[in-house]
């Protein structure tokens, strides 16, 4: 638990940090003060792609190991990811309301297909939720995860594949298309962000082995006596 | 048996079991149609709009129902014919994509009579050559369908909650199905190329055909 608590510490100091950097940038000439929003919604949406690209590292990992630790970060990932994905879809509709004059707009490819994204891993963590024994819903989430990341570049490009009220990526290889004050902020809101994840990702991956001992002490005398799985025997 | 054997053995097997049940075309068509009536109602007696609403209708019910088909066909394969196909030899990809033919087909009837249905009920008027895209389309959009009803049947296999869990899954992962559909006719309407729209079902089908059979013996153990 040290480490989480280090960690929640530094991300508490960069967050404080990030939230100066927020406030002390300079508003946009049209958008006034809702510009903002930005510090929150880009690094939401940048740590729900990691977060789900995670899921998928974890998913195939597990195929090919079959290690717990590999199901445990693909679970803990696809958690945070869906609540980071909640707060930049909420922050990003915030934004639209007060820039576009509404909340949801269907000229938005990124905004429709970020919800698809986060009803996919909703879909997901359903599913994890409704499978009781380990290694099958271990199995079975894993081969969702590692279906299920295809929507992240779908998400990513979408601003590029359609015609869309959002803008292109204003941080890309080439450059940075927005004012340096502004993109400082982003940056270190990003890595502030980054931190708290990296925290409550470790304390989800704790919380998850701690189930698994809790669940492996409660387990029933009768449960030790099972019918061998027909996998186990085929080769007889 | 090589591996066409297996899946077209499969599929026929599969395609026996459906006339003899007959819950696509007896249960789940009659209520596609029936859901299909519901919208006019629900809109009085605007023909302009009953008219102009009919194929994205057809589209709508098509994929929501079409998940429906998908996944009876997925239902059909409890522990027990699992089980067998693996004391078998069956190839695990074989069995998925003799699933998939056959559902595909099954999927495909049934859109064929929605899309009639749907021209009698809501009299649209369809851009000039639309057959061919349509039923182009139609074929795709009934594969993909049928490819992510056989893994989210397979993923799900053996839950209580199984039919709205499969379907929560299969729901939004089909959005390039129904956008790519919907848009070939829409691109027909505009004079505008449609090869774009049939290219994001063909690339959908693809990537979902590639993750059955990759995936299948991974599948085969889940779902046991």
């Amino acid at each position: 638990m040290t480490r989480v608590k280090v960690l929640l510490a530094i991300a508490s100091v960069a967050m404080a940090v990030g939230l100066w950097f927020a406030l002390t940038a300079p508003a946009d000439t049209l958008q006034g003060d809702f510009t903002r929003i930005i510090n929150i919604h880009a690094p939401s949406m940048w740590l729900a792609f990691l977060a789900f690209g995670l899921t998928a590292l974890g998913s195939a990992m597990w195929l090919i190991r079959k290690q717990s630790r590999w199901d445990r970060l693909a679970q803990a990932s696809a958690e945070l990811g869906v609540m980071f994905t909640a707060i930049g879809l909420f922050t990003g509709m915030v934004w639209g309301q007060a820039v576009w004059g509404r909340a949801w707009d269907w000229g938005d490819a990124r905004l429709a297909t970020t919800a698809v994204m986060f009803f996919v891993y909703l879909g997901y963590l359903a599913l994890r939720g409704a499978t009781l024994d380990p290694t099958v819903r271990a199995q079975r989430s894993a081969i969702l995860g590692v279906i299920a990341v295809v929507q992240v570049p779908l998400v990513y490009f979408s601003v590029n594949l359609f015609r869309t009220l959002h803008q292109t990526q204003s941080i890309r290889l080439d450059g940075i298309t927005m004012p340096r004050e502004m993109s400082i902020a982003i940056l270190v809101n990003v890595v502030a962000f980054t931190i708290l994840y990296a925290a409550l990702m470790l304390a989800r991956i704790d919380l998850a082995k701690a189930e698994e001992r809790v669940a492996a002490e409660s387990a029933l005398a009768g449960d030790a006596v099972k019918p061998p799985r027909l996998s186990e025997v085929k080769d007889v | 048996m090589s591996f066409w054997s297996q899946t077209l053995e499969i599929a026929r097997v599969d395609l026996t079991v459906e006339r003899r049940l007959g819950d696509t075309m007896r249960i789940v068509l009659p209520f596609a149609v029936v859901a299909m009536l519901v919208f006019p109602l629900t809109l009085g007696v605007d023909l302009t709009a009953v008219s102009r609403l009919g194929p994205a209708v057809f589209w709508a019910i098509g994929v929501l129902f079409g998940m429906q088909v998908a996944l009876r066909q997925a239902a059909h394969d409890d522990h027990e014919r699992r089980d067998l196909y693996a004391l078998l030899g069956v190839d695990p990809a074989a069995r998925f994509a003799g699933r998939t033919i056959s559902g595909a087909v099954l999927m495909a009837a049934f859109l064929a009579v929605l899309l009639v249905a749907m021209i009698v009920f809501y009299s649209p008027r369809l851009p000039d050559g639309w057959p061919g895209p349509v039923v182009l389309s139609a074929i795709l959009v009934a594969v993909g369908l049928t490819e992510l009803g056989t893994l989210a049947g397979e993923v799900t296999a053996g839950l209580h909650n199984r039919t709205a869990l499969a379907s929560l899954i299969v729901a939004p992962l089909a959005l390039p199905l129904v956008i790519g559909s919907s848009q070939t006719l829409e691109a027909l309407a505009r004079d505008a190329g449609i090869l774009p729209w049939i290219l994001v079902l063909v690339a959908t089908d693809l990537a979902l055909a590639v993750a059955g059979v990759g995936l299948a013996r991974p599948l085969e153990e889940a779902s046991r």
